[in-house]
C-alpha cells in the first residue's frame, strides 16, 4: 500500500528555494508507474480545493508526421479525439462532460498532443472511464471526418490573418530541409485541404500513434495514488499495445546561412526573425543547457541588447528569444518588430554583434547567478494549482517520457559557469547555422 | 554577504515604518484575502478610474498614464534599472485600465518581498514620466491600434468595434487604448496633471492577498496615504442611446473569412440577484469556449461551419486567449455579447439568419427543465475553475467591492444555483433579452454585396462538404429564408483604415 500525502504550498517553496543545487527542485511528491501493455502513469497528489488535473500527454506532434503529404493530421486529431466511441458517441461525451461541469480541452504542438481535464475529485472513476474510452474505443465515420477537417482547414485560415503565422510558415520551410519540423503544427497548406480524402490514412495514424506506450497521464491534484492506479488499471489494463515509430528523417547540418523574405497581406510593422539550429533537448548535454541561459543573458528583457534596441534607441517594439526546448534538434530563435524598414539591417546586425560578443566576453557572474535564481523562482512560483503542476510538466515529460528530467535540468542549470556560456555562444551561434526571414506587410 | 544585505535592506524596511507620515488608508478601503499557507503575496492595487474619465480629444489617457508607472522609470530608478531588480525575483508588476477601473497587480514570492516593495510603490507613488518612456509606449498604444488590431485579429476587431458603436457618444465609446489621433494630442503635462487628479487617496483600494503579514499591510496603507488627497471619482452609469430595430455595420477589408459580433445593452450586472438566473441562461445559450453552449452546436457541431461560438452577459475581453471570465475589467452597464468565430465569407448571411433564429427561440421559448437542469449541474462544478489561485480570488474579491457585493460573488452564485427554478431562469430571459433591437458588426470583404443581400433578404443557401442529418437540412430550409428586417439607413459600411481615427 503507498503511503503518500500532499506537502504544504509554503513548506515546498520556503525549503526549495533555499536549498543547495543538488536537492531536486521539484517539490511534490510523486510516484510513478508503467502498465503491463507500457503506458506510464505519473500521479502527483497536492492539496488543492478538490480539483483533479488530467493529462493524457500523447508523445505524438506534428514532428511524427514523416510522411509526405501527410502533415497536419496530429492536430487533426486533437478534434477528432472528440468525435466519440460506441459507448460514449460524441454528443453524449459532451453531455456527461457539461454534467460533470468538467474544463476539458486540448492542445497540439511540434512535439505532442495533449487532452487536459479539470475536474471535482468525486468524478475521478468517471473521468477515467470516458478517457480510456476514447484512448482506446475512438470511433468515427467518414461523415464525421470530413466534418472535422473542414473545420481544421477553417482553423488554418483563422490562423493565417496573423503575422506571426505567416513568419513561422516561411521559417519552418526555410530552415529545414529533410526533418518534419519544416512544417508548422497545423501542416502545410495543401496537406490540409487534401485531408478530406484521408479517411484510411487517419485509421492508419490513430492505430499506430494511439497506443499505450506512447502515452503518459499526468493526474495531479487532490487524489490518492493507490486508488487512482487501481481505477487506471481497470480500465486502461485492456488497451492493447502496438506503437509504430515514425521514420523522420535526420535533418543535414546546415553549412551556410539561409535568408528568406516574405509579405503579410495586411499591415503590419516588419519582423526580423533570426533563429539557429540547436540541439535535441538533453538535460545532461553541458553545452545545449549553458546555451538555453543564453537566450535570457543576451537577448531578454535583462539583456543589454533589449535595452539599447527596445528602451534607449526604441529602434523596435519589443525582441524576445525563444531557444529550443524539443525532441529533436529544432532552432534558439530571436525575434524583434522594428519599427522603421529602414532600421532592419541595424536591429540585424545588432543581433549579430551581440552574439558575436558572447562568444568573445564572458558573462559576469553575478548576472548568471541572477537568472539561475529568476529561472527558480519563475518555476516554482508557478507549482500552485493542479492545471500549473500539470501544465508546466507536459512539455518535459512529452520529450523525455518522465518527470525526472526536471530536477536534472535544474540541477545541471546550477552548475553551468560563465566558460560554458561562452563555449555555448562559439557553438550554436555560427553564421552557417543561421536563418535569417524578413516579414513585411504588403499594405504597410 | 547575502544574509548581510537582507538584513540591511529589513532594518530599512522597518525604519520607513516608523518614520512614516501618519495618513493612512482606511480600513474601509482595503480588500484582504490572508492564505497563510501562500508563499507568495499579491498585490492588487486598484483605483478608481478608468477609460470613461478619458478628456474628449484625450481618449487614451487612462490607460497610458497607468503604462507610466508601471512600464517606465520611477524617480528612484530608470525603467531598465527596474526591469534588472525584479529579475532575479522572477516577479513584476502591471496595470490593466478597462472603462471604470485601473487595478496595478503583482505577485512575489516572500522571500523576495524586500526587494519587491519599494519597486511596486515606487511605480504608484513616484513615477518619474520621462520623454523616452512616453514615446516608446505611445508608439506601442498606435502600433496596436493601426496594426495588430485592424489587421490580425479580426475577432477582437469585430468586438471593439461592437463596444465602440454600441455606447457611442458616451464615455464608454472608445477602446481603453484610446484613439489614434487623440493619442497623437496626449502630452506628458496631460499624463501628469490626470495622475494628480485621480491617483489621489480616496480613489485607492487595496487588494492584497496570500501569506503576507500585518506589517506589509499597515505599511502599505500607510505608503499609500502619501498619495494627495482628492476626490473621489464616483462612476456615473454611462446609459447609451436606444438601439431601434437591427442595426448593421460592415467593417470592409480584405477577409477570408468573415468574423461576426452583436449584442445590446442589458440593465443588470452581478449585484443584482437576478443577475444569476439569467447567467444560467447565458450559459447554456453560449458557454464561454464550451462545447455545451447551444450557439457553438448549432453552428459548428451541426454544419461545421466554425470553430466556435459564444455569448456573455459581462465584458469578456480577449476570449480567444483565456477560458475563464477575467476579473477586474467590471463597470456598471454590461451588454449581452454573441460571438461568432470567423465563418467562410459565403455563408455570413446563412449564419447571421441562424444565430438570430436561436436568439428569438430563446427569448420566445426559455429554457426546457432538462436544459436548465443540466445547465445549473454543469456550472455548479465548473465555477470551481473560476478562482483556482489567490491571485485569482482576490481578483474576484476585488470585483465584488467594485459591486457593492455583500460576501462573495463566486459562493452567492453557489447559493444562487442551489435554490433557483427554470422559472426563475424563463422569467429572467424574458425581462433582460430580447430581439427586435440589436447592433451587429460584420468583418468582411464585399461590403456592399453584403447589404444589399440584408436589406432583400435575399435567400441564402448554404452547402455543406458532406452529408448532413435530414433534421439539420430541415432547419436549414427554415434559415435559408429567415426574414430579418434591416433597413438600408440602419446599415453602415467603413473601411478598416478608417477605424479608431
Amino acid at each position: 500500500m503507498l503511503k503518500e500525502f500532499g506537502i504544504g504550498l509554503s513548506l515546498i517553496l520556503g525549503i526549495c528555494l533555499v536549498c543547495q543545487a543538488t536537492e531536486p527542485i521539484f517539490p511534490y511528491k510523486y510516484n510513478v508507474e508503467v502498465l503491463p501493455n507500457g503506458l506510464k502513469v505519473i500521479t502527483i497528489p497536492m492539496e488543492s480545493n478538490g480539483i483533479v488535473a488530467y493529462y493524457s500527454i500523447t508523445r505524438t506532434g506534428s514532428r511524427d508526421e514523416w510522411e509526405p503529404a501527410h502533415s497536419g493530421f496530429a492536430h487533426l486529431f486533437e478534434h477528432m479525439m472528440f468525435r466519440g466511441t460506441e459507448k460514449y458517441p460524441g454528443p453524449l461525451y459532451d453531455k456527461i462532460m457539461t454534467e460533470l461541469g468538467a474544463d476539458a480541452n486540448a492542445y497540439t504542438t511540434d512535439d505532442y498532443t495533449c487532452y487536459h481535464l479539470n475536474f471535482a475529485a468525486t468524478d475521478l472513476e468517471k473521468i477515467i472511464e470516458m478517457e480510456s474510452d476514447r484512448f482506446i474505443d475512438l470511433k468515427y465515420n467518414e461523415q464525421d471526418f470530413k466534418t472535422e477537417t473542414g473545420a481544421v482547414y477553417g482553423e488554418y485560415l483563422k490562423g493565417k490573418i496573423s503575422p506571426w503565422f505567416v513568419l513561422y510558415e516561411k521559417l519552418y520551410d526555410t530552415a529545414f530541409d529533410k526533418h518534419t519540423y519544416k512544417h508548422t503544427t497545423i501542416g502545410f497548406e495543401a496537406d490540409v485541404k487534401a485531408m478530406p480524402g484521408m479517411y484510411k490514412y487517419s485509421k492508419s495514424f490513430f492505430k499506430r500513434y494511439y497506443r499505450p506506450e506512447n502515452v503518459v497521464l499526468l493526474i495531479v491534484g487532490q487524489i490518492e495514488t493507490a486508488r487512482t492506479l487501481e481505477l487506471i488499471h481497470k480500465y486502461y489494463g485492456k488497451w492493447q499495445s502496438g506503437y509504430v515509430a515514425p521514420q523522420i528523417a535526420s535533418e543535414p547540418p546546415q553549412t551556410a546561412e539561409r535568408i528568406a523574405e516574405v509579405s503579410y497581406p495586411g499591415k503590419t510593422l516588419p519582423i526580423l526573425m533570426v533563429a539557429y539550429k540547436s540541439d535535441a533537448y538533453d538535460p545532461d548535454n553541458r553545452l545545449y543547457i549553458a546555451g538555453l541561459l543564453l537566450e535570457q543573458l543576451a537577448f531578454g528583457e535583462n539583456s543589454d541588447l533589449y535595452k539599447r534596441l527596445v528602451l534607449k534607441e526604441q529602434k523596435v517594439e519589443f525582441i524576445t528569444a525563444n531557444f529550443s526546448v524539443n525532441r529533436d534538434a529544432k532552432l534558439n530563435e530571436i525575434y524583434t518588430m522594428v519599427k522603421s524598414e529602414d532600421d532592419l539591417d541595424y536591429v540585424r546586425e545588432q543581433i549579430y554583434m551581440t552574439m558575436e560578443q558572447f562568444k568573445t566576453e564572458v558573462v559576469d557572474d553575478t548576472r548568471l547567478e541572477e537568472l539561475k535564481m529568476h529561472l527558480r523562482y519563475s518555476f516554482l512560483m508557478y507549482l500552485d494549482t493542479p492545471d500549473n503542476v500539470a501544465g508546466n510538466l507536459a512539455n518535459y515529460i512529452a520529450i523525455t517520457g518522465g518527470i525526472e528530467t526536471v530536477n536534472q535540468l535544474f540541477a545541471n542549470i546550477m552548475t553551468v559557469t560563465a566558460v560554458d556560456i561562452q563555449e555555448a555562444a562559439q557553438y550554436y551561434g555560427m553564421p552557417a547555422k543561421r536563418t535569417v526571414i524578413i516579414l513585411k506587410g504588403v499594405e504597410s | 554577504m547575502k544574509t548581510k544585505t537582507v538584513k540591511i535592506y529589513l532594518w530599512g524596511f522597518m525604519t520607513s515604518l516608523l518614520i512614516s507620515s501618519c495618513a493612512k488608508i482606511d480600513d474601509s478601503q482595503c480588500v484582504l484575502l490572508p492564505v497563510a499557507e501562500d508563499p507568495t503575496i499579491c498585490f492588487r492595487i486598484y483605483f478608481k478610474v478608468g477609460s470613461h474619465d478619458d478628456p474628449i480629444g484625450k481618449e487614451g489617457l487612462a490607460y497610458l498614464t497607468s503604462q507610466m508607472l508601471t512600464d517606465a522609470a520611477t524617480q528612484n530608478n530608470s525603467y531598465d534599472e527596474i526591469i534588472a531588480k525584479l529579475f532575479p525575483l522572477a516577479a513584476s508588476y502591471n496595470s490593466s485600465v478597462s472603462v471604470e477601473m485601473t487595478v496595478i497587480s503583482g505577485r512575489v514570492h516572500k522571500d523576495n518581498l524586500t526587494a519587491y516593495y519599494p519597486l511596486l510603490t515606487d511605480a504608484i507613488l513616484k513615477p518619474a514620466f520621462n520623454e523616452d518612456d512616453f514615446n516608446r509606449l505611445k508608439s506601442n498604444i498606435l502600433n496596436y491600434l493601426e496594426n495588430v488590431l485592424k489587421y490580425a485579429n479580426d475577432e477582437e476587431l469585430g468586438k471593439a468595434v461592437l463596444y465602440q458603436t454600441i455606447f457611442e457618444g458616451t464615455a464608454y465609446g472608445h477602446l481603453p487604448e484610446g484613439l489614434i489621433n487623440s493619442l497623437q494630442n496626449i502630452s506628458l503635462d496631460d499624463i501628469r496633471d490626470f495622475y494628480r487628479k485621480m491617483y489621489n487617496r480616496q480613489n485607492v483600494v487595496i487588494g492584497l492577498g496570500g501569506g503576507y503579514d500585518n506589517l506589509t499591510l499597515e505599511k502599505l496603507k500607510k505608503d499609500l496615504a502619501k498619495l494627495p488627497s482628492g476626490t473621489e471619482n464616483i462612476a456615473t452609469k454611462n446609459v447609451p442611446y436606444d438601439i431601434e430595430g437591427l442595426k448593421v455595420t460592415i467593417v470592409e477589408k480584405e477577409a477570408n473569412a468573415t468574423a461576426i459580433s452583436l449584442g445590446f445593452p442589458i440593465n443588470i450586472t452581478r449585484d443584482n440577484p437576478e443577475w444569476y438566473a439569467l447567467a444560467v441562461a447565458n450559459s447554456w445559450f453560449g458557454e464561454h469556449r464550451n462545447s455545451s453552449s447551444h450557439l457553438y452546436q448549432v453552428i459548428r457541431e451541426a454544419r461545421g461551419l466554425n470553430y466556435g461560438d459564444y455569448s456573455y452577459i459581462e465584458h469578456f475581453p480577449n476570449g480567444g486567449r483565456r477560458q475563464f471570465p477575467p476579473v477586474n475589467v467590471a463597470r456598471h452597464q454590461q451588454i449581452f455579447e454573441i460571438w461568432i468565430r470567423p465563418v467562410p465569407n459565403e455563408t455570413r448571411h446563412f449564419v447571421l439568419r441562424a444565430t438570430l433564429r436561436e436568439l428569438t427561440n430563446l427569448v420566445e421559448n426559455g429554457l426546457t427543465k432538462a436544459q436548465f437542469e443540466l445547465t445549473r449541474n454543469f456550472l455548479q462544478k465548473y465555477i470551481l475553475h473560476y478562482a483556482p489561485t489567490t491571485m485569482m480570488r482576490l481578483g474576484y474579491a476585488m470585483d465584488d467591492r467594485f459591486y457593492g457585493i455583500q460576501g462573495s460573488h463566486l459562493e452567492n452564485f453557489q447559493n444562487a444555483l442551489e435554490a433557483m427554478t427554470v422559472n426563475d431562469v424563463n422569467n429572467a430571459i424574458r425581462k433582460y433579452l430580447q430581439y427586435d433591437n440589436l447592433q451587429i458588426v460584420f468583418i468582411t470583404n464585399q461590403a456592399e454585396k453584403l447589404r444589399d443581400d440584408l436589406i432583400a433578404n435575399t435567400p441564402s443557401p448554404i452547402k455543406y462538404a458532406t452529408p448532413k442529418p435530414k433534421v439539420v437540412l430541415a432547419e436549414d430550409k427554415q434559415i435559408v429564408k429567415y426574414p430579418l428586417d434591416i433597413k438600408a439607413e440602419n446599415i453602415y459600411i467603413v473601411d478598416v483604415n478608417d477605424l479608431f481615427q
